[in-house]
């Protein structure tokens, strides 16, 4: 029986080695595995008539063979298999820069949306409030809550769009008008954003739009300080550009704010060497901000010995100008396709 | 404004080694925006002084001369000129010797004009860089030489600060050049020259009065002070050298020796002055009142103003001499035969003189410094020194009247309490008591000190609007003391996370599905629609709340729905894309509902702002627009978590609407929003070639019904049959109430899915066939086809009853 296994282990080499495909290789294997009458299966089977260490000798030998065998089928056909994918590089060849056919319709966000998204998530991982409020304001909330008086150049006609038959309402000329709309809603302390549409009556051209869109911001605290609103501004510009930035503040004017800035940011373009994007000058006037005046905290419905604030603002369009390299502001507002598909 | 360095200087003595860019980098950073500062004579080094020898028609060029001029190199240079000025033969004038570059970067090059060689150029002041506007040009005195330079002719040598204007409309004691120079010497710490001209009454010459000169000032109220003074001997003629110059360097033309005065205070104190010439008042009598409505009125420029009683002007015994504030009358002019001159020297409301100003388009430097708010007090100052200078500069000249003074006015000097600690706090880091009083001492404030508080008095010059409170106090501190100097400091937050604002969140949620998932572009509109496209769209034009002042005349009201914008983008672009998907999100104005208040302490309401959706789509290839959208705008709401169905409009009022084609979006039975399409009719109006559809929605409203997804159902344990069915039913059956009828026939039908339509020929007139896809689920068992065909068979019941369905087999 030993000498059997042997040649049966030779007659399967032999047989396999000679096979050239998957169908003829399962033939083979038939012949010494089929359950019926594989040559192998009888060795198995005949086993049985053995006794003693004969049996335990034979037995290991053989499913020793067995293992073996098996082995080397598995083997072959694993190459053989692999042998009909050896051409799918040519036979399965496609043209990889042909687009998916028919083409999926894409739509777009406006510029200014995306700018809003990114400002507003920004200030809310900052802990601040997302707000809006009426673009069709009282006069009280865009002016006199703001400590801007009756008699301020600002609320003449040539620079805001009045109601008819509504003298007490105007288009908002900013988002300010929601710093106190705020403290009167939520308190204090308060940490709020709003990014919307403002209007000025000016005459449109490539840099002037009647209709544009500012992010202003609130903060207030019991103790704010000028240290505190430097510090803050910095961090915030440094997360809305992504890089280092060096800031610096001077006097500016804005009746809501006492004291009040324009803050400066150091050019990113020529990095303070000065060039034509920061007019030679070395600095970009950015922000106009400042502690907040006390009769807006008041307005606010809140003590200005206990609290104190400040506000800052951004003219979120020239922003997206900037970042998109807009060149003509009235694209913004024409519903052009041709524009507004690159966003 | 324009400041001259060496003007700066008469008042402060500042070193020699501070450069005029240092100057002005700190006045940027302590007091106004710097936005240039320029040499005098930079790029004038090709410009000397010639002398016109002959000049001779151009051969071929009418408005062209040609002049043969000395400008001191050994031969002459010809140069052809144009019009701008009369020359004659005999004057010295700038000559710029090609090759120069002059300022402005204008390249002067030896040139042929007409065939007509040109080696020069003769230089107006404004091609000199020397005046902005207009047009002038320098003679020079005989004694000059030719060939000198223009530098040195000129005594150029100034610097020259262009200060934005914006930056300093709350600092009315910024608008000359002494308010400019304390706060130069503040910054740097030094001693600013006093502004002290000797009174009148005792100045040399006054010769007794021979004049009682009196004002009445019928409108206190916008006229708090008016002073004035009468001088006799006036010999008109040009101003010093010294005097011209300045004027020069900061862009203002001389004029005359009296003109010159009030030009010169002006800028020097930044009080506007007047000069009457005597002769030509009526009366010793002045009086301020308001104008008649319809008085007219010549100014200096010889312009007519028809004038209204919210004017003042001031009045002989006759006729108004002169515009409160803005402006002199032609009528009293200065001129070369003057010898009596009456000083005008006065305070006028500042609200008064800029909508004066404004509304007859006449700003004027003397209008931009009174809408400041000035102190009355240096109204005297001025008149004092103007009194000094016309004495000193006409040798013959004498004071000839008492000073008339009426005054009616108050300034709030304090004192207002500083407390050091809120001081400190406020700025966030802690300066010295010794270096705040000298800084606020430094700009004129008087300081008591009354241990950890100080009392500050406000000076004159900066209590007529500036400063009040204490905040005011803590700006004056720290911009002195540089705020480059104050180190950051992060505040610190509580860690709350903010309150969402879900009406945001649910915009953007609505952007970003029809974007990204539906394919739709934004598109951004004005809030403003003109009239025209109202009616286009058929729209009630007397709903809109309309502007009192809109920019043009064309877009004057405020719009109700985002849709008629939207179709014009429509229009706009038809002829560039064969496909168009666009959609909108922002505020409509309704007026007759109520939005915000008005303030916080009033019932009144603002008109209601709701944030609307709306959404556009056109297509070539498809005729039936309405089911793009119902589809995309459906699926788009229920992704937000709501539960919108299609609602059948019995009627609608809205002529823009295609009155077949138009569904409510509904959610348990409340309207949301509206699918339609474009009414034909309108579509042609607008020029638009194919159909349109459109959704529009209140998201305000909507946000009430949305919610966080629903709990899921469980995964199906067992599997589902399907069975497709297809039939014949009238053109008028709806599909909501075929899917109805067949969920209602059994728990086990799952779902219904509509796969087919269509119509034609052989079905019949006004037949359709459809096929659904039913799903059949049970919760309990694997379903055998008995079961589903039992249930099928009823499908197919309950279709032909309820639709008389004839079931395609």
């Amino acid at each position: 029986m030993k000498q059997e296994l042997e040649k049966l282990q030779k007659d399967f080499k032999k047989s396999v080695d000679d096979v050239k495909d998957v169908l003829k290789l399962d033939e083979v294997y038939q012949r010494f595995f089929s359950r019926k009458s594989g040559e192998m299966t009888n060795i198995m089977k005949n086993l049985k008539e053995l006794t003693g260490d004969a049996r335990k000798e034979i037995g290991k030998l053989a499913n020793e063979v067995k293992g073996e065998l098996e082995y080397i089928y598995g083997k072959k056909k694993e190459s053989l298999e692999n042998q009909k994918w050896e051409k799918i590089a040519q036979t399965e060849k496609i043209d990889i820069s042909q687009p998916k056919l028919p083409k999926k319709r894409k739509g777009h966000l406006h510029p200014m949306t995306i700018v809003h998204n990114e400002l507003e998530d920004l200030f809310t991982s900052m802990g601040f409030m997302v707000l809006d409020g009426p673009e069709l304001e009282s006069d009280y909330y865009n002016f006199e809550a703001l400590n801007i008086q009756k008699t301020h150049p600002a609320r003449d006609s040539q620079d805001t769009f009045f109601i008819k038959d509504h003298p007490e309402w105007v288009m908002r000329t900013h988002t300010s008008p929601l710093q106190v709309r705020a403290m009167q809603k939520y308190g204090a302390p308060l940490r709020s954003v709003v990014t919307g549409r403002c209007f000025r009556n000016e005459a449109t051209d490539a840099s002037h739009e009647h209709t544009f869109y500012q992010m202003e911001g609130i903060v207030v605290d019991r103790e704010i300080s000028v240290a505190n609103l430097i510090g803050t501004m910095k961090e915030l510009l440094q997360g809305v550009l992504k890089r280092e930035v060096e800031i610096r503040l001077r006097p500016g004017y804005f009746p809501f704010v006492e004291p009040g800035f324009e803050l400066d940011m150091k050019c990113l373009v020529c990095e303070g060497q000065g060039c034509g994007a920061c007019k030679h000058s070395g600095w970009v006037e950015t922000l106009p901000c400042g502690l907040s005046h006390p009769s807006v905290i008041e307005a606010g419905g809140l003590d200005p010995k206990e609290w104190k604030g400040f506000a800052f603002g951004l003219g979120s369009m020239r922003l997206a100008m900037q970042k998109y390299g807009i060149e003509d502001i009235r694209h913004l507002h024409a519903g052009n396709i041709k524009f507004l598909e690159q966003f | 404004m324009l400041v001259s360095y060496n003007w700066l200087k008469y008042y402060v003595d500042l070193p020699d080694s501070l450069t005029s860019e240092e100057l002005g980098l700190k006045l940027t950073m302590t007091t106004v925006e710097v936005e240039g500062v320029e040499k005098q004579g930079d790029m004038l080094d090709g410009v000397v002084v010639g002398e016109i020898l002959e000049i001779k028609k151009h051969p071929d060029a009418d408005k062209l001369s040609v002049a043969q001029v000395d400008v001191g190199e050994e031969n002459l240079r010809q140069i052809v000129f144009g019009q701008m000025v009369d020359m004659e033969v005999g004057l010295k004038v700038p000559v710029a010797l090609a090759p120069t570059v002059l300022p402005g970067g204008n390249k002067i090059k030896k040139s042929k004009l007409r065939g007509v060689e040109s080696r020069g150029m003769l230089c107006l002041d404004q091609e000199m860089g020397l005046a902005k506007e207009g047009v002038s040009i320098r003679f020079f005195d005989k004694t000059m030489k030719n060939g000198t330079g223009i530098v040195e002719a000129l005594g150029l040598g100034d610097t020259i600060f262009d200060i934005d204007n914006k930056s300093m409309t709350h600092r009315p004691d910024l608008w000359g050049h002494y308010g400019m120079a304390r706060e130069v010497a503040a910054a740097y710490n030094k001693k600013l020259k006093k502004y002290d001209p000797p009174e009148i009454g005792k100045a040399k010459k006054t010769e007794g009065t021979t004049l009682e000169l009196s004002v009445l000032v019928k409108d206190k109220e916008l006229c708090p002070r008016y002073m004035a003074v009468a001088i006799d001997g006036i010999k008109v003629g040009p101003s010093p050298e010294w005097m011209q110059k300045l004027l020069l360097a900061v862009g203002l033309r001389p004029i005359n020796n009296i003109v010159d005065i009030t030009n010169f205070i002006l800028l020097d104190l930044g009080q506007p002055m007047h000069a009457f010439d005597k002769k030509h008042l009526s009366g010793d009598i002045i009086t301020v009142r308001r104008a008649e409505n319809d008085e007219k009125f010549i100014t200096l420029d010889e312009q007519e103003h028809e004038l209204t009683s919210d004017m003042l002007v001031i009045a002989d015994s006759e006729k108004p001499v002169a515009l409160a504030g803005v402006m002199g009358g032609m009528n009293s002019e200065i001129s070369d035969d003057t010898t009596t001159i009456i000083f005008e020297s006065a305070n006028f409301d500042a609200t008064n003189v800029r909508r004066t100003a404004t509304k007859l388009g006449l700003r004027t430097d003397s209008s931009a410094r009174f809408e400041k708010s000035l102190d009355p007090n240096n109204a005297e100052l001025a008149l004092r020194r103007a009194a000094e200078l016309t004495l000193e500069i006409c040798p013959d000249a004498k004071v000839v009247s008492n000073v008339a003074d009426e005054k009616n006015f108050s300034l709030n000097q304090g004192p207002i309490e500083l407390s050091l600690d809120f001081l400190n706090k406020k700025i966030g880091k802690v300066i010295e008591k010794k270096q705040v009083i000298k800084i606020l001492e430094d700009l004129g404030f008087g300081v008591k000190d009354k241990k950890d508080i100080l009392f500050v008095t406000v000076p004159t010059w900066r209590a007529t609007k500036d400063i009040s409170i204490p905040e005011d106090l803590v700006e004056e501190v720290s911009r002195v003391y540089g705020y480059g100097n104050i180190e950051t400091v992060l505040p610190s937050f509580s860690v709350t996370p903010p309150e969402r604002n879900e009406l945001r969140l649910l915009e953007r949620k609505v952007k970003e599905l029809m974007s990204k998932e539906y394919g739709y572009t934004e598109s951004i509109n004005y809030s403003f629609v003109s009239p025209d496209l109202l009616n286009k769209v058929g729209l009630e034009i007397n709903k809109h709340i309309e502007l009192d002042n809109p920019i043009a005349k064309d877009r004057p009201y405020l719009r109700r729905t985002l849709l008629p914008n939207l179709f014009e983008n429509i229009e706009k672009n038809t002829h560039d894309r064969d496909d168009l998907y666009l959609f909108e999100v922002g505020k409509v104005f309704k007026g007759e509902e109520s939005g915000e208040r008005v303030s916080n302490n009033s019932d009144d309401l603002l008109p209601n702002q709701d944030v609307e959706f709306a959404c556009v789509y056109s297509s070539k290839q498809d005729k039936t627009p309405f089911y793009e959208i119902s589809q995309s705008v459906g699926d788009m709401i229920r992704n937000l978590g709501v539960d919108v169905g299609l609602e059948v409009v019995g009627e609608t009022n809205e002529s823009y609407i295609h009155p077949g084609r138009v569904a409510y979006l509904s959610v348990s039975g409340v309207k949301v929003g509206i699918v339609a399409e474009l009414h034909p009719s309108v579509q042609k109006k607008f020029g638009i070639d194919v159909r349109v559809g459109f959704a529009e929605i209140n998201l305000t409203r909507l946000l009430e019904y949305t919610k966080e997804r629903a709990n899921y159902i469980g995964v199906p344990e067992y599997p589902p049959v399907l069975r497709d069915i297809a039939f014949v039913v009238d053109s008028n059956v709806m599909n909501q109430d075929m899917v109805k009828i067949i969920k209602s026939v059994d728990n086990l039908i799952n779902h219904v899915e509509l796969f087919d339509v269509f119509e034609g020929e052989k079905l019949g007139k006004d037949k359709k066939s459809v096929a659904y896809h039913i799903t059949y689920l049970s919760k309990e068992k694997t379903l055998e086809a008995v079961d589903v065909d039992k249930i099928h068979d009823e499908v197919v019941k309950a279709l032909e009853k309820e639709f008389k369905a004839e079931v395609r087999k």
